[in-house]
């Protein structure tokens, strides 16, 4: 974990106890973020409901979704801005597959209803937002990497106007089948 | 794999009454107009939003498949117990669904304020909403005075006072 400025960040990995599902949870000033693994049939299953056919259900499953909360509990105002975050796999920086990358993928398909794109827009973790203290959203956020891949996630937050990098470490992607953990 | 499916939906589903709440309510010092809007309820009654002038109406855009706006649906209700009888305005505007979605959440989480179906979208955009739940209180006239991003507990003192103090400003 690297962190630009004075005080102490904290990131945790907890490993679900039915689902063999890994939540990482990133903490500072009372900011929190939750990152937690989705299979790729649960984003598969997700979005066919919503009405995506099959290919493009599947381009989606397998580009590396993470249930996503982001809180304010602390005392100053927050802002950030996805765009500005780095996925850095195997040496290469890439950015993040927020809400409009996916908005022009699919603006052209026909044979994807509107209801199903617009539900997917708001599924995801807004692309730019402020959070006064108490304020939070969940929402998916998206990597776009393979199922089971590993990465790093640079991350940049402005806490009261002042901006704040870290770094968290070693994010996995869920794989297609997870293993369950042993009791 | 369904065995698999239902573990996992259920863990979400206890990881939102987790945290699924926020706190307070942001003052917008500038305090801007609230743009108008002609919706449908799942009734097929119209409301337009000026037609509301003259009342503090909480705003609340929300969509059935969202964790958090499930979780403060319930003390939405209780304040609106509440609130109804003082002249406020409570409106849910559900975000890109259609009545069929309306209809299977209200079996579970009845709810007696309007809901409004913003299909298209557009009124939640045009309201600047970039995350569900967001919940804006107007005042009487037609200003968005206080929001808050993320579920709350709508029912509790401290924000029950915040809305009723609204209605006694001259």
């Amino acid at each position: 974990m690297l962190l630009s400025g004075t005080a102490m960040a904290e990131t945790t990995v907890e490993v679900g106890r039915n689902t063999g599902l890994r939540t990482w949870k990133w903490s500072h000033q009372g900011v929190s973020l939750r990152l937690v693994q989705r299979l790729p049939d649960q984003t598969r299953a997700y979005v066919m409901a919503k009405g995506f056919p099959r290919d493009a259900a599947d381009a989606l499953a397998t580009s590396c979704f993470f249930g996503s909360m982001f809180r304010n509990d602390g005392s100053l105002p927050m802002d950030f801005d996805l765009r500005q975050w780095k996925v850095v796999h195997n040496g290469q920086e890439s950015g993040m597959k927020v809400r409009e990358i996916w908005k022009q993928q699919f603006q052209e398909r026909k044979d994807i209803p509107a209801p199903a794109r617009i539900g997917l827009n708001w599924s995801l973790m807004p692309t730019v937002q402020h959070f006064e203290p108490g304020d939070y959203n969940w929402g998916m956020t998206v990597y776009g990497l393979p199922p089971g891949e590993t990465f790093d996630l640079h991350l940049k937050i402005l806490l009261d106007g002042k901006p704040l990098e870290t770094v968290i470490p070693g994010l996995q992607c869920a794989p297609e089948v997870v293993e369950k953990p042993s009791s | 794999m369904k065995r698999m499916f239902y573990i996992l939906l259920l863990s979400l589903l206890l990881q939102g009454q987790v945290g699924a709440t926020g706190r307070g309510l942001t003052l917008l010092e500038d305090k801007p107009a609230a743009p108008n809007f002609n919706l449908k309820d799942v009734d097929g009654n119209s409301y337009r939003f000026s037609d509301l002038k003259g009342r503090v109406v909480i705003v609340n855009f929300w969509a059935t498949w969202c964790p958090p706006c499930r979780a403060e649906m319930p003390s939405m209700q209780r304040a609106w117990e509440q609130l109804r009888e003082e002249g406020v305005m409570m409106l849910a505007v559900d975000v890109g669904e259609d009545e069929d979605a309306i209809f299977e959440f209200t079996a579970s989480y009845p709810v007696e304020f309007p809901i409004l179906l913003d299909t298209d979208s557009s009124v939640s955009e045009s309201w600047k909403v970039r995350g569900l739940p967001t919940t804006f209180v107007v005042d009487q006239w037609g200003r968005k005075v206080y929001r808050a991003v993320g579920g709350r507990e709508w029912d509790t003192p401290q924000l029950l006072k915040k809305i009723r103090e609204l209605k006694e400003v001259p």
